[in-house]
């Protein structure tokens, strides 16, 4: 791509008309979870910004990010891909392969150095030098540092860029750990997820294509307007939980009816997403409304949160807290008991002891 | 055998009514708190019931908890106050000064049974350190329920306030965990105080019980810690 072009230029040069175009702005803006006042900044940035170069790594992962990505409806991920943003470098989605393709990634890097956009799947391992997670020759680490380094912005897409993911998990044999250490200090977008919502992909990289800004973020780095309300907040099953109705097994009649899920475990009032709002799948549905409990695949430490269907972690025979604590604090009764048992021989034996001393 | 009301004794005034009514605040905030608590990690099962006339509203077992909770907060108001005008409302353990290790020793021993006695205190060491204890316990509870508390909102300012907490965890889940567990923790300290007290009462006669709504101890013997409320 030697001239980049803009969403517009784009647009007219596939045979699309301006009407069209601006439709696809007022899709943009509602994506990229912004209010309908800002269509007009939209269409400013989508007629004159260049179409933004990505490149797109993948590390410690199972791509199923990606398998996300590209079922994203709206924008169609084929339209993001192919006029939206000059994708220039993707592990999954080129046709390329090989020393051609290695090398054109250093060009990439080399001639638009501080103007591409980062995004990285996967997470960053690091024990034994990273020779667990290799691409093209160099541990993903050394491949990471390098396309950071030129990085206008850096987009961490999922559970593992973000914070190490499943691999991540007790006791981590690959030392996997989320990206924000390994980009020499750069802003990272988090877009935690296992995977996110596709549209939340699409929203979050065209936010920074269009308007070369990244998107207000929360403390841990995730942009608010995807990340800014918990699933429990937003959730259509919430009034059964006000009312104390829950499902109390995944096939009583309470789950039939379409119950709270929480006493099977659900995150939902840990956990930071869209799902109840956007849902998947142009609003099909999501795992609560399927009827799973939302297992919180957006948070930092899910994988070892075990187990999901519960509220609390159990310790094998033992049980879980509540029946642990019952038990300390019946032996500590049982304790004290026997404590005051022996007090009281205790005292009658001091008392004896001062009387003897007194008659003498 | 000499009965205990036949001893020469000597009345302190110690607990300022702020300390006292803080201290009984506490208790109904703790028994509350955690009955709630129970039952918002684990609602009771509604069986057999028409859902619209269910009696278990979590909606309001978690106001009450909540309203409980800021009551509780609120309360420290008055434990601050107590402590500001009152020398015998400062009960933190002197571990700066090294008679309190001693001290704190015998005592042990003394619980231990392997002391006939020990010498008198108006606030002895031990206990003190277990208050201390049962506070770091509190405000871990504090600061955990806010961080979930506030969470609903995360860019308003509660959420500012106390976010950090869930990031210093690791995960928010594990906020739940930390409340929940320090709550089974601050139950078992509540049971040992209570026994303590009443072996106090029942072994030395000095009023131990009474101390907590009189703010008057009776001593027998002039008590180690008596120049601390000079």
């Amino acid at each position: 791509m030697q001239k980049r072009e803009s969403l517009l230029e784009a647009y007219l040069k596939r045979g699309f008309s301006r009407r069209a175009f601006l439709k696809g702005c007022v899709t943009l803006t509602s994506l990229m979870g912004l209010s309908m006042n800002m269509v007009g900044k939209v269409v400013e940035a989508a007629e004159n910004t260049p179409l933004p170069v990505v490149i797109w790594i993948h590390g410690h992962e199972c791509t199923g990010c990606d398998e996300s990505f590209i079922r994203s409806a709206s924008p169609l991920a084929s339209d993001l891909v192919l006029t939206s943003i000059a994708l220039e470098y993707d592990h999954l989605l080129s046709a390329a392969c090989g020393a051609p393709f290695e090398a054109h990634l250093d060009e990439t890097i080399a001639k638009y150095n501080g103007q591409y956009i980062l995004c990285v799947e996967g997470a960053v391992s690091t024990k034994d030098n990273g020779i667990y997670c290799m691409s093209g020759g160099h541990t993903f680490t050394h491949l990471l540092e390098k396309a950071a380094r030129g990085a206008a912005a850096i987009i961490a897409y999922g559970s593992c860029a973000a914070y190490g993911g499943i691999q991540a998990a007790k006791p981590n044999p690959t030392g996997s750990a989320g990206i924000t250490n390994f980009v020499g200090g750069k802003p990272v977008v988090k877009v935690p997820g296992c995977p996110p919502i596709p549209e939340v992909m699409t929203g979050v990289v065209m936010h920074v294509a269009l308007f070369g800004t990244i998107p207000p973020l929360d403390g841990d780095g995730r942009p608010k307007q995807f990340y800014g309300n918990r699933i429990h907040d937003t959730c259509y099953r919430r009034p059964f939980f006000d009312a104390g109705m829950f499902a109390e097994t995944f096939d009583d009649a309470g789950a039939r009816a379409g119950w709270c899920l929480y006493k099977l475990g659900c995150r939902g009032p840990e956990t930071y997403n869209s799902c109840g709002n956007l849902r998947w799948w142009q609003g099909m549905s999501y795992p609560i409304q399927s009827g799973a409990p939302c297992i919180g695949c957006s948070n930092s430490n899910f994988w070892d949160e075990d187990p999901l269907t519960d509220r609390m972690p159990k310790y094998g025979k033992l049980g879980d807290v509540d029946k642990i604590g019952a038990g300390i604090a019946a032996a500590t009764a049982v304790g004290v008991a026997g404590h005051a048992v022996a007090s009281l021989v205790q005292r009658n034996k001091r008392d004896n002891l001062l009387e003897e001393h007194d008659d003498h | 055998m000499k009965s205990v009301k036949d001893v020469q004794r000597k009345e302190y005034y110690i607990f300022s009514p702020f300390l006292r009514i803080f201290h009984w605040i506490m208790v109904a905030s703790i028994l509350i708190l955690f009955g709630t608590g129970l039952l918002i990690t684990k609602p009771a099962l509604v069986s057999s019931t028409e859902p619209t006339f269910t009696v278990m509203s979590m909606d309001l077992i978690r106001d009450i908890h909540f309203i409980t909770a800021f009551v509780f907060c609120a309360s420290f108001i008055l434990r601050i106050y107590g402590f500001i005008i009152n020398k015998g409302d400062r009960l933190f353990p002197r571990f700066w000064e090294g008679h309190f290790y001693s001290e704190t020793v015998e005592v042990a021993l003394h619980y231990m049974l392997l002391k006939p006695h020990h010498a008198p205190f108006l606030r002895n060491p031990l206990a003190r350190a277990s208050y201390a204890g049962l506070y770091l316990m509190v405000a871990i509870e504090i600061l955990t329920g806010f961080a979930m508390y506030f969470m609903t909102e995360p860019s308003a300012i509660g959420g500012a306030l106390f976010g950090w907490v869930n990031t210093l965890l690791g995960s928010e889940m594990m906020a739940h965990y930390v409340h929940h567990y320090v709550a089974w923790l601050i139950i078992v300290f509540a049971i040992g105080h209570f026994y303590m007290v009443l072996r106090a009462e029942f072994m030395e006669g000095e009023g131990e019980v009474s101390s907590m709504f009189s703010g008057k101890k009776v001593l027998a013997h002039v008590p180690k810690d008596a120049n601390e409320l000079d």
